[in-house]
């Protein structure tokens, strides 16, 4: 993610049709936009087609941009919308199938495997929360956002998203809890 | 991981890294962004439509508007023309109005000054007036 004034030079000049300052905001803010767009979507494709309409939205209201706030919550805002947008379009295609085992605990797994489960079990996990709540969560602990950026993102009070987080991070400190456990 | 982390609301590095290693996409963002950017020229496209299309796109909707206002206001108007020409009583001179409603009506004064054939006699005016009273 980069600092604050050369988001507002590449926005600039992605207003005044710099082609390649897009793609550097792009760049910037893809690994972002995919991880949050994953996190309302679940499925990995479904979520780059998300982050794909953000970026492509944003590009189109850019001009509505306030440069003296962060770029970085305004874009997520819309990502997040788009995910959300498109989880209500879905209906055929289905996030990745939940498997009871991974959420409550399965067979210890192999060194080489553990990684992979963790993520696996993590997926399925956040698959179990609330959209909102599991929105809330990783904006907070993965991307950094505060939780005044996150109510700004979310259309909702400051407080209703430190709530989501709390239990959010309950129902997964819980679980990597019980993995750690499981593979002492 | 004890209770009071639980309860705070700082960022918790350790599910921080969890959820990051979960949600991060297997392939690099290279592929991702030029994805992005080959849609670069048709967003802006789409964004900025010429006005003669927006024009164009609201001519067909406000033609046939204003037919249906048109035909609307022709049927009403034949409505009520119609009703007025078949439907209301037939046209009466003043003179007949006042005379069928002053024969019958509380004196013969009243019917003397209506239906006289020449300029009222004072006399039966007064008396007209006195009976009315």
């Amino acid at each position: 993610m980069g600092s604050e004034g050369d988001d507002r030079g590449l926005v600039a000049k992605t207003l005044a049709g710099d082609r390649a300052a897009f793609g550097e905001l792009v760049e910037r803010y893809a690994a972002q936009a995919r991880r949050v767009a994953r996190a309302v979507l679940g499925d990995p494709d479904d979520a780059d087609d998300a982050a794909q309409d953000g970026f492509l939205s944003a590009l189109v209201k850019l001009a509505q941009y306030d440069a003296r706030r962060p770029f970085g919550p305004w874009l997520m805002r819309i990502v997040a919308n788009a995910a959300t947008d498109r989880r209500r379009r879905r209906s055929v295609r289905r996030a990745e199938p939940l498997d009871p085992a991974l959420v409550g605990g399965g067979p210890r797994p192999d060194a080489a495997a553990v990684q992979s489960e963790l993520g696996d079990r993590l997926r399925a996990a956040l698959a179990e929360l609330p959209e909102r709540r599991r929105t809330a969560v990783v904006l907070f602990d993965v991307e950094g956002y505060s939780h005044a950026e996150i109510a700004g993102m979310l259309g909702v009070p400051e407080g209703t998203v430190r709530s989501e987080v709390f239990h959010g991070r309950r129902r997964l400190r819980a679980l990597l809890a019980d993995w750690k456990e499981q593979v002492k | 991981m004890t209770d009071s982390q639980m309860f705070d609301h700082r960022p918790d590095p350790e599910l921080a890294a969890a959820l990051r290693a979960a949600l991060e996409p297997r392939d690099g963002q290279s592929a991702f962004v030029a994805r992005v950017m080959a849609g670069y020229d048709e967003a802006l496209r789409r964004a900025t439509v010429p006005t003669w299309d927006v024009l164009a796109s609201w001519f067909r909707p406000g033609v046939a508007a204003a037919a249906a206002a048109l035909i609307a206001g022709f049927l009403i108007g034949r409505t009520v023309l119609f009703a007025g020409a078949g439907g209301g009583a037939a046209p009466v001179s003043m003179d007949a109005a006042i005379a069928s409603a002053a024969v019958g009506g509380p004196g013969r004064g009243v019917a003397a000054l209506v239906t006289a054939p020449s300029p009222p006699d004072p006399s039966i005016v007064f008396t007209a007036l006195v009976e009315q009273r």
